[in-house]
């Protein structure tokens, strides 16, 4: 289903202008119909969806007897997800989230889209928790499954200060042990670090048993490069400052990124990790009806392939 | 290292530009907080500073091209003698070749006329020119040529040039030639100038200025290299310097008399020369002069009859020698079929001076018997009724005074190109004719202010004679030919004591004294003859002497003669005189070798005039007020002083321009070291010129390549 043909785009500068980020959620979240969607956090759920052939490995327990008995064969019982799992938050708040080219800053993006996540599991009485974090983890919720999660997103980012980051490893580490079960846990950052520390990072997160998604939030600036003239460049994490020529460096820069971001998508599809770059120019609705959709398609072949 | 145009050295200024440019982006740097610094790591900061380091590299370079131009358009140069820079510089100079085209160029030793020897010494001099350089050449005469002014170099052009060039019938004006070269120099935007005179160097035109030419020489020599080449020659050379008439009447059926002088210019005796007489290049006389001394002159009388009225070419020549230009001496005479002579006595009953004015007018009588010179005397009381118009000169024979209105007719009588002629005597009222002859402007009808008349005898009562000491006034001209007892013979008592005017001419004066007796002075295109003494034999016995005659018959025959009758010299300005407003507004005069040369009229003092500057060629030219009408002829000579050929050598030459730093050059190999020694200013332009394009295509080439780098 393409969405982009019957949703008016909620663009992020408008969604600045709402100034009430349940309402943001909502907004969002209600132009994607996503009730029409099967649940893409599929797991854990007691809902059964259908049966496919058993393969060494699968829990002796889901193996269906009574379809055994009469077919003599092991099928595995698939259930669908329910809602009511703990969905996890990371959201960075460090000082590089705050660049913006335009006039919504990466931040203010993670913002929005952390909140209208938070809207769609706890409209399917899912329970969000929330952590936030720079050089440290500065705040973190407990799963709960009200909408004042919501406003607290809004109300704990104002109160950190978006320090500088050297490292996220350590973070995200830290806020796994913090999660107590094994959760949906959905990192919001532009893991603008080292790329070994960022998997790492995430390593210690899908280690802990969690099912990990990556949001890549990047500026349209910060992937295209598309200065001109001559700029000096002040580094929001403490980086020494840059003057030159952009336009005459931007191969270099575009290279050097698109390494890195491949050597990311590389490393998350290594870890069983799904990572999605996310354009913060792009309208939060399009971006989300995306997402969603990948992933229902990605559920669908995984059960496709159990059939066989 | 000095610079022919160091004003351009402001273009230096220039570099500002780039450098300006290069500091005005530095300065428009915009900031921007940026997340993403990691991608901007190492290896973007060492290429960002490497692209600033190239910035920095194309902006030298980009100004030492710049720097490297503009030094080049302000020409540098310095001596090979200096730095390494300068050893590197080309060798080039700015040449002015002046070869001598004068007349006496013509001189051949039998093989080749010293110009073609000059020609060949300036192929020597261009082989040492290298193309591209700035070359003149100019053709010395009494108005040098240019024939090719601050052109580039190019040997075939300039052989081409050459060949075609001749020498000229022309006299050299030395005088002008430093100057002149001087400034022919001066337009030479080249670190060396070089000036190379090529001339035989006649060795009496040079004696005369040594003074003035070595001042003159040595100025030019403070601007610029200059070099002599004489070109050597022959000594001799036998010259016809003068044809004048010395008697005759210039009348038709009569003969005048010729005087043709010869002069030897060489250092060898001359024998048999032959001496011909021609009228309309038809050969009317002959004469044989035996010999002639080295250096001196022989005259011969060639009579030449005149048949027809009209103007006729008249020519002395003699036989081909090693300058064939002087050879040939030509004049023009109109012949007149009749003369008619207004005498006014102011002797109102006995009119005797009239009538011996009469006498001597008509003592030649043509062969036909008829009259040729009409005489028609009038008292002084019936003037007022004369038409002047009829009358090709008037004789006022002491008249006692004239009206105001007499006074500006007779003015404007002589004006038109007639002559008078006036005698004095007792009747004469000096203070009315000093009032009314004169005019408002200061111009008088007669050349002097009569004051009194003094007796001029001495203390035994004995007139005094006319000083034997002729002046050299063509209408004294065959008084000269009388014995000095014969010219002795006429006796003056008494003349009328005169102020001559400045413009006046004394013509005849007394002995002893320089109490005038015959004055002249010219009035528009007439003449006005004044004699101090009275035409009759009161005041003097002139009237019953040969002098008589013969003076006022040739007064008579040069009054009447027409301006173009006197001949002219090379380079002098021809003019064809208009008594009325042509119809059309051009005259065209032919030269000897038959080139048509427009002339536009102009006016000029209430007189139609065209003037032909510089009349090139010797020979009789033809005047025309339009092309279909017949031609007047002029006739054009020689400068005498060209046919002294002898020339200067070169070890004279050298003791003349001794402290002038004038080289002289005589053979080929010589001219062509010297030439070599001389070049020793070294122009670097080039140098700069090919090192700022190497600079500026580098420039582009390693912004091409830096360009192409970054886009692979």
């Amino acid at each position: 289903m393409d969405h982009s043909q019957q949703t008016s785009y909620l663009k992020p500068e408008l969604l600045q202008k709402l100034d009430d980020l349940e309402l943001v959620a909502r907004e969002v979240v209600e132009g994607l119909r996503v009730g029409s969607h099967r649940s893409p956090l599929r797991g854990f759920s007691t809902e059964f969806a259908h049966h496919r052939q058993y393969v060494p490995g699968d829990a002796i327990k889901n193996i269906d007897w009574r379809v055994f008995g009469r077919t003599e064969r092991y099928f595995t019982k698939l259930y669908e997800a329910e809602t009511n799992y703990d969905c996890y938050l990371l959201m960075d708040g460090s000082a590089s989230m705050t660049y913006g080219s335009n006039k919504v800053s990466k931040l203010e993006y993670a913002k929005f889209l952390a909140a209208s996540l938070a809207y769609i599991a706890l409209k399917q009485r899912d329970s969000v928790g929330l952590s936030i974090f720079d050089s440290a983890v500065r705040a973190h919720l407990p799963p709960r499954s009200s909408m004042s999660v919501i406003l607290q997103i809004d109300r704990l980012l104002k109160q950190i200060s978006s320090e500088p980051k050297n490292t996220i490893a350590k973070q995200l580490r830290d806020t796994a042990m913090m999660i107590k079960r094994r959760s949906f846990v959905v990192v919001i950052s532009d893991f603008l670090t080292n790329i070994d520390d960022v998997l790492l990072g995430l390593d210690n997160l899908r280690f802990s048993g969690h099912n990990v998604v990556v949001l890549h939030t990047l500026d349209p600036y910060e992937l295209e490069f598309p200065f001109k003239g001559a700029w000096q460049f002040d580094g929001l994490e403490n980086e020494t400052q840059l003057t030159t020529q952009p336009e005459r460096i931007r191969e270099d820069y575009l290279t050097n990124l698109n390494t890195y971001l491949d050597a990311f998508s590389e490393g998350c599809a290594g870890a069983g990790i799904d990572y999605t770059l996310i354009d913060t120019s792009r309208p939060l609705d399009t971006v989300l009806s995306e997402f969603f959709h990948e992933r229902e398609s990605m559920s669908l072949g995984q059960a496709g392939g159990a059939r066989v | 290292m000095n610079f022919l145009n160091p004003l351009l050295l402001l273009g230096v200024l220039g570099l500002s530009l780039p450098i300006l440019a290069h500091l005005l982006n530095r300065h428009q740097v915009q900031r921007t907080d940026w997340a993403a610094m990691q991608f901007l790591n190492r290896s973007v900061r060492v290429r960002s500073r490497q692209l600033r380091l190239r910035d920095l590299l194309l902006l030298l370079m980009r100004c030492l091209a710049l720097l490297l131009l503009v030094l080049a358009l302000a020409k540098p140069f310095g001596g090979s003698d200096g730095n390494a820079l300068a050893a590197m510089g080309e060798n080039r100079a700015g040449v002015v070749i002046a070869i001598d085209a004068s007349c006496s160029m013509q001189h051949s030793d039998g093989k080749e006329t010293r110009f073609e020897r000059a020609l060949a010494k300036a192929d020597v001099i261009a082989r040492s020119i290298r193309p591209g350089d700035p070359v003149s050449v100019v053709l010395l005469g009494s108005e040098h040529r240019v024939i090719t002014r601050n052109t580039m170099f190019d040997p075939a052009a300039f052989s081409e040039l050459l060949s075609g060039q001749v020498a000229t019938a022309e006299s050299l004006d030395l005088d002008s030639v430093p100057r002149f070269l001087g400034n022919l120099t001066a337009e030479l935007a080249v670190p060396q100038r070089e000036i190379y005179i090529i001339s035989d160097m006649g060795e009496q035109a040079w004696q005369s200025r040594y003074d003035f030419l070595k001042t003159s020489f040595r100025d030019l020599a403070a601007g610029a290299s200059v070099m002599m080449v004489p070109i050597d020659g022959g000594t001799e050379n036998l010259g016809v310097t003068s044809l004048e008439l010395i008697s005759g009447v210039l009348r038709k059926d009569t003969t005048a008399r010729y005087r043709a002088t010869i002069r030897n210019y060489g250092e060898q005796e001359v024998k048999n020369v032959r001496v011909s007489g021609l009228m309309n290049d038809i050969n009317v006389d002959s004469k044989m002069i035996p010999s002639i001394a080295p250096g001196a002159s022989e005259s011969v009388s060639l009579f030449i009859p005149f048949r027809d009225p009209g103007a006729v070419r008249i020519a002395a020549s003699i036989e081909a020698d090693s300058l064939v230009a002087d050879n040939t001496r030509r004049a023009v005479a109109v012949i007149r079929d009749k003369v008619s002579v207004l005498c006014v006595d102011g002797d109102a009953a006995g009119a005797a001076s009239s009538q011996l004015i009469a006498a001597a007018l008509q003592a030649h009588r043509g062969i036909s018997g008829d009259e040729d010179l009409a005489v028609q005397s009038v008292s002084w009381t019936e003037l007022p009724a004369q038409d002047l118009d009829g009358f090709d000169l008037v004789v006022l024979a002491d008249v006692p005074d004239i009206t105001v209105e007499q006074a500006q007719v007779f003015e404007n009588y002589v004006r038109k190109g007639r002559g008078l002629i006036w005698f004095g005597g007792e009747r004469i009222k000096a203070n009315v004719w000093n009032e009314r002859s004169q005019r408002g402007d200061g111009a008088s009808l007669l050349p002097a202010v009569i004051e009194e008349a003094v007796e001029t005898t001495d203390s035994m009562g004995v007139g005094r004679p006319l000083d034997p000491s002729l002046t050299h006034h063509p209408a004294c001209r065959s008084l000269g030919a009388l014995p000095e007892d014969l010219l002795s013979e006429a006796r003056f008592h008494k003349v009328l004591q005169v102020k001559p005017a400045p413009t006046s001419t004394r013509v005849l004066t007394l002995a002893g004294s320089d109490t005038p007796v015959l004055l002249t002075h010219s009035l528009g295109r007439g003449q006005v003859f004044m004699f101090t003494t009275s035409a009759g034999a009161v005041w003097n016995n002139m009237a019953v002497t040969p002098i008589f005659p013969l003076l006022l018959q040739q007064m008579v025959t040069y009054l009447t003669a027409r301006e173009y009758e006197t001949p002219q010299t090379v380079g002098d300005s021809l003019t064809l005189t208009y008594t009325d407003q042509p119809g059309t507004n051009d005259a065209v005069f032919e030269s000897p070798s038959g080139e048509l040369i427009s002339v536009p009229v102009s006016e000029y003092r209430n007189r139609y005039v065209a003037m032909l500057n510089n009349a090139r060629e010797a020979g009789f030219y033809q005047a025309r007020v339009n092309p279909q009408a017949p031609g007047t002829p002029i006739a054009v000579n020689v400068d005498t002083n060209e046919s002294a050929v002898k020339g200067l050598s070169s070890d004279v030459t050298t003791q003349i321009l001794a402290g002038t730093n004038v080289r002289v050059a005589s053979t080929d190999d010589g001219l062509l070291e010297a030439i070599q020694e001389g070049r020793t200013v070294r122009s670097l332009w080039p140098l700069f010129m090919m090192a700022g394009i190497v600079f500026l295509v580098g420039e582009g080439l390693f912004a091409g390549f830096l360009s192409r780098r970054r886009s692979i």
